[in-house]
């Protein structure tokens, strides 16, 4: 799909060169907004997540189908698990040391930033562990085959625990 | 004009418009590092056919580029507080071990968490998923008490 690689392609150029012109990756940028210094990347952030909450919930209003992708536009909301709560934990950590999260990495190595090599390696070697551990993907190309692999399950039988077992 | 910051109230609606657009063209949800995980993927199994998570990640690394070209030179020098701490040789060393170190964190915390600051923060705030809230509470709050605490102990 030529068409589908382009409009990702360009999405991701728009995106990158955003992160760059906001500032986002520079380091010092980031700090001082961790440190509650600058309100910059808050209003950015705010400005973005109510931009997209309302662009999303109007292609969900008109029943919209994914333009190069065969389904219907739904989303999913997942209910938050250990997982999200010990990788957040994790992610938090080696933001606030490096000040930079993947998004960034990415424009610092466009921008040929050579700091951001070191940074790209542990983020390539903390998915390959992620992937060694066995864990299954959690962030699906789309929703719409999440929704496919979720086939209603038929409902389990109530089994009579085996007794005299522990 | 691009030397200068671009202004929240057009920076954030750009981004909010990216992830409009990937759940309009592939009712998919915005995030770099599941472009990331869709490049590591599929590289090691020897095929260069990526989905569009692993076409809009190049995408973004080449923003930066088209950014370098525009402005002329990358938006800062040297790296942050690690560089203005660690000096000469050996300290270069040390910010390259701590940046790779933190680097294990960020790709380890964030597919575990299934999303970084894009996955989680941009795109599943913006659908008020429970499980994207929790995990961008988390590392917010995380993120701010390790970079106090690291002010705490060099300054």
């Amino acid at each position: 799909m030529t068409a589908g690689r382009g409009a990702a392609l360009a999405v991701g150029v728009v995106f990158g060169l955003t992160l760059c012109w906001s500032g986002m990756s520079d380091p010092e940028v980031i700090r001082g907004a961790l440190l509650l210094e600058q309100s910059y990347l808050f209003l950015f952030f705010a400005s973005a997540v109510l931009t997209a909450a309302v662009g999303q919930a109007l292609l969900r209003r008109v029943r919209a189908r994914a333009l190069l992708a065969d389904e219907e536009i739904v989303v999913s909301r997942q209910q938050p698990e250990r997982r999200h709560v010990v990788g957040g934990f994790v992610f938090g950590l080696g933001w606030g040391v490096a000040n930079v999260c993947p998004g960034p990495i990415a424009t610092q190595l466009g921008e040929g930033i050579p700091w951001a090599l070191f940074t790209m390696t542990g983020v390539v070697v903390g998915i390959l562990i992620f992937f060694r551990r066995g864990e299954k993907e959690t962030e699906p190309a789309s929703d719409g085959h999440e929704k496919q692999s979720a086939r209603p399950q038929p409902r389990p039988r109530i089994r009579e625990e085996p007794s005299g077992v522990g | 004009m691009i030397h200068e910051q671009l202004a929240w109230y057009v920076a954030g609606p750009v981004l909010g418009l990216c992830v409009v657009a990937c759940r309009a063209l592939f009712n998919g949800r915005l995030g770099v590092t599941g472009g990331f995980s869709e490049l590591i993927v599929k590289l090691r199994a020897g095929s260069a056919r990526f989905d569009w998570r692993g076409w809009f990640v190049i995408g973004v690394a080449l923003g930066g580029t088209l950014f370098l070209l525009l402005a002329g030179e990358p938006v800062f020098h040297g790296y942050g507080w690690l560089t203005a701490t660690f000096e000469g040789f050996w300290g270069g060393v040390a910010i390259a071990a701590i940046l790779t170190v933190a680097g294990v964190a960020i790709g380890f915390g964030t597919k575990t968490a299934g999303g970084c600051t894009s996955g989680n923060g941009l795109s599943g705030v913006s659908l008020i998923s429970p499980a994207a809230l929790v995990a961008t509470a988390t590392f917010f709050a995380t993120a701010i008490g390790v970079a106090f605490a690291i002010e705490a102990v060099i300054a």
